[in-house]
């Protein structure tokens, strides 16, 4: 693998040598939007000299659907349905987050039962989603059989969401005041079941990914970021824990029932590709120890929604909050600006994919081999949907 | 590189010989959705009002209230059903969450496969589906609410206190609960249809929430001159049909007319409704000042005609006034509804009857048209021996009495024969002069027809209800100046043609008992000896009623009715929609069919 | 944070300090001091951490709101800072060489918004909109559903009653409030 060329500054877009596409020298490749190297619909237009990337341009745009603009024109009960569209592979975050926006600048507290469920609800996706991404993680590199098992395993897992929640992916189950129903009889039985099964799983996982000599040789040193790196282009999530960055939302700005669960930071020691992934496998281990806590703690009875107004005409006085969660991506967070009117004035919506698919993209992306560059992408766990929304 | 980093990789082998974790999926009904899955619609039409809020919640707009043949609108169902559009429905279940009427729920289903995508548009529960009679798929669960489904309770006197005196009962709202309780309303509109008047209610519930309680006092004179009178007494039969009242508690519509006309003081009525009747030259002349006539003078008055009304009484109110005790309606709240209308310029003549103090003829002739709205003031008789009874009195005779602040002299111990609103009135009235009270009636509590409020409110006074007892004699008491009265336990007999029960007198179960009063209060007539036989036959009057035909009108040109005696439902609402009626048929008349276009 | 706030503010011309949580605080900068306060909280207060970078149309006072949210990882406290700018010709100084993924939202706010960067890299590639010919859509003067209904066509056969007219028609023509 080349060296990494220095810049001038941490973020000097511009390539190390000018690149003259006439020379001969250069091939500019496009890899995606439809590729199984990136995780969603977004495309990188490589410029290669040989095998090695000297400049990587990121297009995003495929995934607008407008949503801040869109959410404008939409009261504050009808966006609850529309924000779990933004983030498609890990819809959750984005019920919870607007949910709790919307009571923050509405004085509606959540009972304590609601607050167990939605926590549950996060880490199962947080589980799923990961789960997900260890298969991409293992099929950007070719080796495909570890994609087949862990597909399956998150749909056990979306199964599991589909009795609770009655969807698979768009759940919809977080609302602005509590949660839609509690717990179907006999969830929290088979919850533990898929639970055993999925932790055999990473286990599994770690025998024939971890332990690989192709893994290893290809995923070690690969996509490498500094800890320079990381306050200068807002990198969050495993992607700085990896660099021994101990941040972890849950612990740092606990919220929902976090503060009563018993957990640790899980770091590494160089941001790597593979630290990467296994900081990963790691918290996955950790969501399922949570989940476990989880299930065993949540209340049985009680009221699982706040006393709502009437959602057809409810105006929320004036004010501006911004809440974050972490998901598996890192920091995600919803900035929510109301006036008093029965619609919100402006939503932002931050997605840790924002700086790590674009800036750190392009930036990791120079040197490295045409053959690792799905690798690199999909050991940033990036998910298009966020970046535009 | 490690030699374990060379062989971990095989161990991929263990799983050659498991089964395939994938299924297959012929047919796919092998695999139905989870028992909560957000399926496809299913809508129970039977159960259904068509109130709109589910297409008013989707966020899509993919729901659309369409007719549907074979319903029609009626009271407390539009007609119309939701059709969805699966071309842009998201399947959120928010119009599951958000439907009054609990009919609305989605089936587990999820395949629908066709040649035609115009079929992807369907009215559930009108078009049959496949997926109709699932049991599956999302309910609202019961302890889930996208608006409150209880009422605010309104603050009462409690019943110790509100025997002692004729202080009204019902302390009314605060801003803050007018606020929680006006949050609730839907604004569907169904109670629009429902309430004989009219009135819009959705629209001033909403100056509640805004805070604007002008508009909404200008709202309800559009349809209303009672305002703060219905807010007290209506029969409201809006809240019976109110959608919010059928998994939850109604609207309290009434409270909430009530909270806005308490805020708006007497004098500012002026300035905000801004009436300034013209002067068409037109002379209208109104029998009777209770709310039927006096409706009909405020909007002949905002149609520009002039308006003499004739009261045989000294006072106007009519009914209210003279049959509603004050506990329900006080003086203070009739009065500031009357002033507001004479102050238009309504001549009132009281004192005055019609066929004794001034003919009905020279009325006809004088002015350009006649307004009857004289109310049913006859008790009706018990048809029972001894009724004329010195120690018998009329239930509107004690009510009567009591309004022109006079004692009626009911003594300590008291029967009231009757189970209507005025049984009740005058039970709670003798109450309150320090009677024990016994109501007889003669069905079941539930049959009877009295509002459950007043019937309970009694109960809580201490009036003691005596069901399915029949009155048969009235006979001198054993002490002088007493009466007794014989009375049969009724058996309810089941109607063959499936109508009510009817009570049969059992002839070995009889008793005796004695009171210082009887109260007979079983229903009114009218009194229309001021009209003769001819003009009656001429007119229609059947059972002492006119019938009226469109706008009020009867087969005398220029003469119409309205109120008590001459509609069937015999509430102040109906009395007051009636003379509103009967103004914009008289204006239709005087100025020729499209009226002056005041409203 | 009060006493950090009290330090800057008058050499910053700070102004709006409205706390809206323990350890979120929105606070108001005029544009030519924004960038250099904001480097300030960068390099000397901590505000290390750049959440996002975002505006809101304010179209009722003819100014755009640009919304810097700091993180201070230390005292894990986030700031607001608000910045109004004029709506028409909307420009506002740079700050890509503060943190690298600035000139992405940069970008953004050029293509939706029509804010200028001057300085910024790659300002007019497109960001998310390829070939829009329309204004920036994220003003408030631009009306989505009129937008849709001009570029695309849609199915016949909508059409939906309200339930309040409906009955009106049906059951009291000649009745109400109107009559």
């Amino acid at each position: 693998m080349a060296q990494l060329p220095t810049h001038s500054s941490a973020w000097d877009m511009s390539p190390p040598e000018p690149v003259d596409l006439s020379s001969g020298k250069y091939v500019k490749l496009w890899q995606g939007p439809q590729h199984p190297g990136i995780t969603g619909n977004m495309s990188l237009e490589l410029t290669l000299c040989g095998d090695e990337i000297v400049e990587c341009k990121t297009h995003v745009g495929y995934l607008h659907r407008g949503f801040e603009k869109f959410m404008e024109r939409r009261t504050f009960i009808q966006n609850f349905t529309v924000v779990c569209r933004i983030a498609v592979p890990e819809p959750t975050f984005n019920e919870y987050l607007y949910s709790a926006a919307v009571e923050e600048l509405a004085g509606i507290e959540v009972p304590e039962r609601a607050q167990w469920l939605r926590a549950l609800n996060l880490e199962m996706m947080r589980l799923a989603s990961f789960v997900m991404w260890t298969g991409g993680m293992s099929g950007a590199f070719g080796l495909y059989t570890v994609p087949n098992w862990t597909l399956t395993y998150r749909d056990y897992l979306l199964d599991l969401f589909e009795e609770l929640t009655g969807a698979r992916i768009y759940h919809m189950y977080i609302v602005p005041g509590g949660v839609r129903n509690p717990l179907p009889d006999g969830w929290k039985e088979r919850t533990l079941e898929i639970l055993k099964g999925t932790e055999k799983l990473l286990y599994e996982v770690e025998r024939v990914m971890f332990n690989n000599a192709v893994f290893k040789a290809r995923s070690k040193g690969l996509g490498l970021i500094t800890p320079d790196m990381i306050d200068p282009y807002g990198i969050v999530g495993p992607n700085a824990r990896a660099c021994g960055f101990a941040r972890d939302l849950r612990k740092d700005e606990p919220y929902l029932v976090y503060d009563q669960l018993d957990f640790e930071v899980i770091t590494g020691t160089a941001s790597d590709a593979y630290e990467r992934a296994w900081v990963r496998q790691q918290e996955m281990h950790q969501c399922i120890d949570l989940i476990r806590q989880m299930l065993e703690r949540t209340p049985d009875s009680g009221p699982f929604q706040a006393r709502m107004p009437n959602v057809l005409h409810w105006k929320i006085p004036p004010g501006e909050t911004y809440l974050k969660a972490e998901c598996t991506r890192g920091e995600y967070g919803y900035y929510l600006v109301t006036d008093g009117s029965e619609y919100l004035r402006r939503v932002h919506v931050r997605g840790p994919s924002y700086t790590h698919a674009i800036a750190v993209m392009e930036r990791l992306a120079v040197g490295t081999n045409i053959a690792d560059i799905a690798g690199l992408m999909v050991s940033l766990h990036t998910y298009p949907p966020e970046i535009e929304r | 590189m490690k030699l374990k980093d060379l062989i971990s990789p095989f161990f991929v082998w263990q799983r050659a010989f498991e089964k395939p974790y994938t299924v297959s999926m012929r047919p796919i009904e092998e695999r139905p959705g989870a028992p909560a899955y957000r399926g496809f619609h299913i809508n129970l039409s039977e159960d259904c009002v068509g109130c709109g809020s589910c297409y008013t919640i989707c966020q899509n707009h993919a729901i659309d209230m369409v007719e549907v043949e074979g319903l029609e609108a009626k009271s407390g169902d539009s007609g119309l059903r939701p059709r969805f559009d699966y071309g842009r429905c998201c399947w959120c279940g928010l119009c599951v969450d958000i439907c009054t009427a609990g009919s609305l729920r989605m089936s587990n289903e999820y395949a629908w496969f066709t040649t035609d995508a115009d079929e992807f548009r369907f009215v559930a529960g009108v078009e049959n589906k496949s997926w109709d009679g699932r049991t599956g798929g999302y309910h609202r669960h019961p302890d889930y609410h996208l608006f409150p489904p209880k009422r605010v309770e309104m603050d009462m006197l409690g019943p110790e206190e509100s025997v002692e005196s004729f202080t009204e009962v019902v302390k009314g709202y605060s801003e803050e609960q007018a606020r929680l309780e006006a949050d609730r309303c839907v604004e569907c509109g169904i109670c629009v249809a429902t309430c004989p008047a009219h009135m819009d209610v959705p629209d001033y519930i909403r100056s509640i929430r805004d805070g604007d309680y002008e508009k909404g006092l200008k709202l309800m004179y559009r349809t209303n001159p009672f305002p703060a009178t219905c807010g007290r007494i209506c029969t409201r039969r809006c809240e019976e049909v109110c959608p919010v009242g059928i998994l939850g508690e109604p609207v309290a519509i009434r409270w909430l007319k009530r909270f806005i006309v308490d805020q708006v003081p007497a004098q500012e009525y002026q300035r905000i409704l801004n009436d300034q009747p013209g002067s068409s030259g037109r002379r209208v002349a109104v029998i009777g000042a209770g709310p039927g006539g006096m409706s009909a003078a405020y909007y002949l008055r905002r149609k520009g005609h002039a308006v003499t009304v004739f009261e045989a009484e000294d006072k106007a109110g009519g009914m209210l006034r003279y049959g509603v005790p004050s506990y329900r309606l006080p003086d203070a709240a009739l009065d500031k509804n009357l002033e507001y209308i004479r102050s238009l310029g309504v001549e009132t003549k009281f004192n005055t009857r019609v066929g004794r103090d001034i003919q009905l003829a020279e009325l006809l002739d004088g002015y350009d048209a006649v307004f009857i709205s004289t109310g049913l003031w006859v008790p009706s008789s018990m048809r029972i021996q001894g009724e004329d009874h010195p120690r018998v009195m009329a239930g509107l005779r004690v009510l009567d009495e009591v309004a022109n602040g006079r004692d009626p002299g009911i003594g300590k111990s008291v029967a009231v024969i009757g189970g209507g609103n005025a049984a009740m009135d005058a039970a709670r009235v003798s109450r309150r002069l320090g009677a024990e009270v016994t109501i007889l009636y003669r069905r079941r509590i539930e049959d009877m027809p009295a509002d459950p409020e007043e019937i309970h409110e009694a109960q809580a006074e201490g009036v003691r209800i005596v069901i399915q007892a029949i009155p048969v004699e009235v006979t001198d008491a054993e002490q002088p100046g007493r009466v007794a009265i014989k009375w049969g336990e009724a058996e309810m007999v089941p109607d063959p043609k499936g109508g009510r029960p009817r009570p049969v007198l059992q002839e070995d179960r009889m008793h005796l008992d004695s009171f210082d009063t009887i109260i007979s209060a079983i229903g009114q007539g009218s009194d229309l000896d001021f009209i003769s036989k001819q003009d009656q036959e001429q007119l229609e009057v059947k059972w002492g009623k006119f019938i009226a035909g469109d706008y009020q009108a009867t087969r005398m040109q220029k003469l119409f009715v309205g109120g008590d005696v001459a509609n069937r439902t015999a509430d102040a609402i109906s009395a007051i929609e009636d003379g509103h009626h009967a103004a914009r048929g008289i204006d239709r008349f005087l100025t020729g069919s499209a009226g002056s276009g005041t409203p | 944070m009060n006493s950090m706030l009290e330090r800057l503010a008058k050499e910053f011309r700070i102004t709006d300090v409205v706390e809206r949580r323990p350890g979120l605080t929105t606070i108001k900068v005029d544009k030519d001091l924004a960038e250099t306060l904001i480097r300030e909280l960068r390099d000397r207060e901590g505000y290390t951490h750049l959440n996002f970078m975002t505006a809101i149309d304010r179209i009722e006072d003819g100014l755009f709101t640009l919304v810097y949210m700091l993180h201070n990882y230390a005292d894990k406290s986030s700031l607001s800072v608000h910045v109004d700018i004029e709506r028409e010709d909307a420009e506002m100084t740079s700050i890509h060489t503060l943190w690298a993924q600035a000139w992405t939202y940069q970008r953004e706010l050029r293509e939706l918004w029509g804010i200028r960067f001057p300085g910024s890299p790659r300002q007019d590639e497109d960001f998310c909109l390829e070939g829009w010919e329309d204004i920036p859509p994220m003003r408030r003067e631009f009306d989505t559903v009129e937008f849709c209904e001009r570029t695309f066509v849609s199915r016949d056969g909508r059409h939906s009653e309200d339930p309040r007219d409906h009955m009106h028609e049906v059951m009291f023509p000649n009745r109400g409030g109107d009559n």
